[in-house]
């Protein structure tokens, strides 16, 4: 892992603009869910929770907007998912008055891998997310609600997320927040600091971290997005800075190579009239 | 002597549309416009684009109308009474151009129409895409008061209110949809924005300053509301709150422009002369 341990030029003033108004963002947000359950005469929200900091933020977040009794917190474990996950999704829903139901995902992900021996981890990994993906839109179907997303802005602009598994929502909260700002309006709420403190993890294989997975940390990647993608600055701009420059290379092109996650449906035109090109009808 | 009052309330309708809905926004137009005639405001202003919604894209000629045989502008018109209003649409011409419009009904009249000339195209904004620019300005008349329209980003270039102003506008409407933005303050930023363009506006064109900015979320976009009343010189006289729906009413004192003009020659100063860039 490569951490930024030498002066930063301007570095203060980037950790400055990533601090939010936090009651304000969250009475935001919070009309933000309430907007849309309104609008589309739907009965509440499903989410899953994973123990983790995101997912806690979101809940709590449906928890503000709707009341508890409109917000379904799913747990869905595979069989490698640590324990101490299931035990944090348990307390973050303790804290926010809502109960959990939680479905084992193991069955119908070893099912398939029965005839895919090969399967290597990552395969694996995106099955399991995927899975989660089934079962949340078929309980919000059930429920006549909407699946609520929790991909942050890091982790989207990073494509660190599998395409049509996490990535994929009804409405996402979070989507306009850097990592440290969902770190910064969960404490602001109040959710139990073991959970908002812990190291961010998939839990998609044993001792797996977002960090080692990434090969930097949050902190370092949020300020470099922010330069990049917020503020227009150049990657050499971003270098000459004194961020390191394996660090913003690898950012840059992570960016690069998963814009396909941020762009659902890649249609081939052919009438002058396509859906989403010619024709870009909101859908609200 | 013949003089206009000197005195006019007024009331800023701080509204969330529906978009692409019209008959469902003229029902809550109808609704404000009863509210506000209970208490007896004089000139009441809808946001841009209030009776359509703003982010229309590909939906904006679905929902253009022809105002002076419409149907819908009638019934507004028609309960509006002897009260002013201005109303956001789409508009569209006789040779199928659309326009975000702004409409002033005045006596069960259409008393004027102003098309945004300045149609943002970056960033969120597509204006450019489905709109034609509106090529003239003008002024309406409040039973001899002179009144300028503009529309959200014709605030942001400046010599569209200091044109009406030197035209003889003592009171600058803006209606607007500007999406929010927030920072580490509890002001939204788009809110501070909008505040150091209508307080420099009032002070630079010796004006009142009238903020109607509209509420809501449309495709995870929300408006900030936090719309005021700027005095002339530049001081915000009211503000409502941000992010609900507020019908904010306040009295002018017209009488205050022209004092203030007569300590603050500005407009009367003004060069055009000048030569160079």
């Amino acid at each position: 892992m490569i951490s930024t341990g030498a002066m930063i030029q301007g570095q203060e003033e980037v950790r400055q603009r990533l601090v939010l108004h936090a009651p304000l963002a969250v009475q935001i947000l919070t009309g933000f869910i309430r907007d849309a359950i309104d609008t589309t005469g739907t009965a509440g929200i499903v989410l899953g929770m994973s123990g983790g900091v995101d997912s806690a933020l979101a809940a709590a977040l449906a928890v503000r907007g709707l009341g508890p009794e409109r917000v379904q917190a799913l747990v869905l474990p595979y069989r490698s998912s640590s324990a101490d996950s299931l035990a944090d999704a348990q307390a973050v829903a303790a804290t926010l008055g809502i109960e959990t139901r939680t479905i084992d995902i193991s069955p119908m992900v070893d099912a398939y891998f029965e005839s895919e021996t090969d399967a290597d981890p990552v395969r694996r990994g995106n099955m399991m997310a995927r899975q989660r993906m089934a079962v949340l839109f078929d309980q919000a179907k059930k429920r006549r609600a909407l699946v609520l997303g929790t991909s942050n802005k890091t982790e989207i602009l990073l494509g660190y997320s599998t395409i049509f598994g996490d990535n994929a929502s009804s409405i996402n909260p979070l989507g306009d927040l850097y990592k440290q700002q969902i770190w910064q309006l969960s404490r602001h709420l109040g959710l139990p600091e073991r959970v908002v403190a812990k190291q961010p993890s998939a839990d998609l294989w044993p001792g797996q971290t977002d960090e080692g997975d990434l090969g930097f940390d949050y902190a370092t990647a949020d300020e470099v997005l922010f330069l990049l993608f917020d503020e227009g600055c150049t990657p050499e701009e971003v270098v000459e800075r004194g961020y390191p420059e394996e660090v913003v290379r690898r950012i840059t092109e992570l960016e690069r190579e998963n814009r396909f996650k941020r762009r659902l449906m890649l249609i081939a035109r052919l009438s002058g009239s396509a859906v989403n090109l010619d024709r870009e009808i909101p859908r609200d | 002597m013949d003089r206009p009052s000197p005195r006019l309330r007024v009331g800023l309708a701080q509204i969330d549309s529906r978009l692409g809905d019209l008959e469902h926004n003229v029902e809550r137009h109808l609704r404000w416009i009863g509210e506000a005639r209970e208490k007896a405001v004089e000139l009441l202003l809808f946001p841009e684009l209030s009776l359509t919604g703003y982010r229309l894209l590909h939906l904006t000629p679905r929902v253009a109308i022809h105002p002076r045989s419409s149907p819908l502008i009638a019934r507004l018109s028609e309960a509006a009474g002897p009260m002013s209003v201005v109303v956001g649409l789409v508009e569209e011409d006789d040779h199928g151009v659309l326009y975000n419009s702004a409409l002033l009904l005045h006596r069960g009249e259409i008393a004027h129409i102003h098309h945004k000339c300045y149609l943002p195209t970056y960033g969120i904004f597509q204006e450019g895409r489905f709109f034609g620019e509106g090529q003239r300005l003008g002024l309406a008349s409040l039973d001899g008061t002179p009144l300028g329209l503009l529309i959200c980003e014709d605030l942001w270039h400046a010599e569209v209110a200091r044109r009406l102003a030197r035209g003889g506008a003592k009171i600058l409407a803006v209606i607007s949809a500007s999406p929010g933005r927030i920072g580490a303050g509890e002001r939204p930023t788009s809110q501070d924005d909008w505040e150091v363009l209508t307080r420099s506006a009032a002070l630079m064109n010796t004006s009142w300053v009238l903020y109607c900015n509209r509420v809501g979320w449309e495709e995870g976009s929300f408006y900030t509301g936090g719309s005021h009343i700027v005095r002339p010189g530049g001081e915000v006289l009211v503000r409502a709150p941000y992010l609900d729906e507020h019908l904010l009413v306040a009295d002018l004192d017209l009488r205050d422009a022209d004092r203030l003009r007569w300590r603050l020659p500005l407009l009367r100063a003004e060069r055009t002369d000048l030569e160079g860039p």
